[in-house]
């Protein structure tokens, strides 16, 4: 299947989303250039194997997650928050304060979030992706990532209205 | 359904997502925010900050060159792969066919992957990612002696800033058929654990690159987290790079 695709047309069509993904769950550049790259390597040797050609998206997010994971656990530099699971009364963050956030803040309150939360909420914001594809990307239940989503998503805004409260000097 | 659990529900709703819609208590919930002003409200905001949100993220930038750089390192890595007599046969019918135009093609004309753009983001992975340093001199003498004996280009002339510069060594990189010099130097900043520079200059024929600037003007660009300069002299095509702003870099210019 995979040599029926056009591996030039693939990474044209797919290459900026994953390297957006790649950055936000490493945010470093040369990283996320390197599992984007990888990731499409993966694809070269293995893509063959992908039978249903409509999942090739979610066959590459997943791929680049994987790789993503792997790479991690060499290299286990990400602290842990702990989030407080009350999701509910959480500061709602107004529009005119989160537009004044630039990517490079959303992605460092992204970065403070416990690691299960990170991926499902780059996916959500990222491509509009389906619960069912993010389900698929991750290798976890549907009610899994919902969950992970209400608290990832609120921790988020939390977070958000912290950093607009105490801008970082 | 009351106000909070629809809150709850519209928390991971995307109105641009018709996906989301689909689903039947959302649609309950959306249904009790048309008949509740003060949901209505809240959920109006919702989407307004989910929308920023979005662009946020999808605001992050992609590194220029980097689909030109999957692609052609794709290219470079494919191998015949046995998959019976017929391609074999095909293939072994289109080597012999396409030998002649292909030396000519080779001799004669840069591959359509050897772009500037291409030359650039794989010489700055290479001064990013660790690499082995062939000689270590802050000679310029053994340095030059060094790439001459191995076939790298030699005669290349510094900048009056390099040449302030201190010398750290130099390795031999490769660019197709063509051999690059990366010389190194160090700004004097704190090294990195392990680094052994932190300013690289990498010089090639200006006929390897294709698009190659073909004046003497200066070109200025962010490539990966390098900031760097691109000049073409006397046939000879010039990258140099550091990690820091475009100011700290004119020093070197």
């Amino acid at each position: 299947m995979a040599e029926s695709l056009d591996f030039d047309g693939l990474v044209t069509a797919y290459y900026g989303m994953l390297y957006q993904f790649a950055f936000s769950l490493s945010r470093d550049e040369a990283e996320a250039c390197d599992l984007t790259q990888q990731t499409f390597c993966v694809w070269a040797s293995k893509g063959y194997q992908l039978r249903d050609k409509s999942k090739v998206k979610t066959w590459l997010f997943t791929t680049l997650h994987r790789e993503f994971l792997g790479s991690r656990r060499k290299h286990n530099r990400f602290p842990h928050v702990e989030l407080d699971l009350a999701a509910a009364d959480l500061p709602v963050v107004a529009p005119p304060s989160v537009n004044r956030l630039d990517s490079a803040l959303v992605l460092q309150a992204l970065a403070q979030l416990d690691e299960i939360y990170q991926a499902p909420v780059a996916l959500f914001y990222l491509q509009d992706h389906s619960y069912n594809e993010i389900a698929e990307v991750l290798d976890v239940p549907l009610g899994t990532v919902k969950s992970r989503l209400t608290r990832g998503l609120a921790r988020l805004h939390q977070l958000l209205t912290s950093t607009q409260t105490h801008p970082p000097t | 359904m009351n106000r909070e659990e629809a809150k709850d529900i519209l928390l991971l709703y995307r109105h641009h997502n018709p996906a989301d819609e689909s689903d039947t208590s959302v649609a309950e919930a959306l249904a009790l925010a048309k008949r509740d002003p003060e949901l209505a409200q809240w959920l109006e905001m919702h989407c307004a900050r989910e929308f920023v949100l979005r662009e946020k993220f999808r605001q992050i930038p992609v590194p220029e060159g980097l689909k030109e750089q999957i692609i052609s390192e794709h290219a470079a890595s494919r191998r015949p792969a046995p998959r019976g007599r017929q391609l074999a046969l095909t293939a072994a019918m289109v080597v012999a066919m396409g030998l002649s135009a292909m030396a000519y093609w080779l001799n004669n004309r840069p591959a359509a992957d050897d772009t500037l753009p291409i030359y650039q983001s794989q010489m700055a992975r290479n001064a990013l990612n660790p690499y082995p340093m062939d000689k270590l001199s802050n000679d310029d003498g053994t340095i030059r002696d060094y790439l001459k004996g191995n076939n790298a280009p030699a005669d290349y002339a510094l900048t009056a800033g390099l040449k302030q510069a201190t010398l750290s060594g130099c390795a031999i990189e490769g660019w197709g058929s063509n051999r690059v010099s990366m010389i190194c130097f160090q700004t004097g900043k704190p090294l990195p654990a392990g680094a052994k520079s932190d300013l690289w200059l990498f010089v090639v024929d200006q006929q390897s690159v294709k698009d190659a600037p073909v004046d003497a003007s200066l070109h200025i660009a962010r490539i990966n987290r390098l900031v760097t300069a691109t000049w073409v002299r006397d046939g000879k095509l010039y990258f140099l790079g550091l990690e820091g702003e475009a100011t700290e870099l004119g020093k070197y210019l």
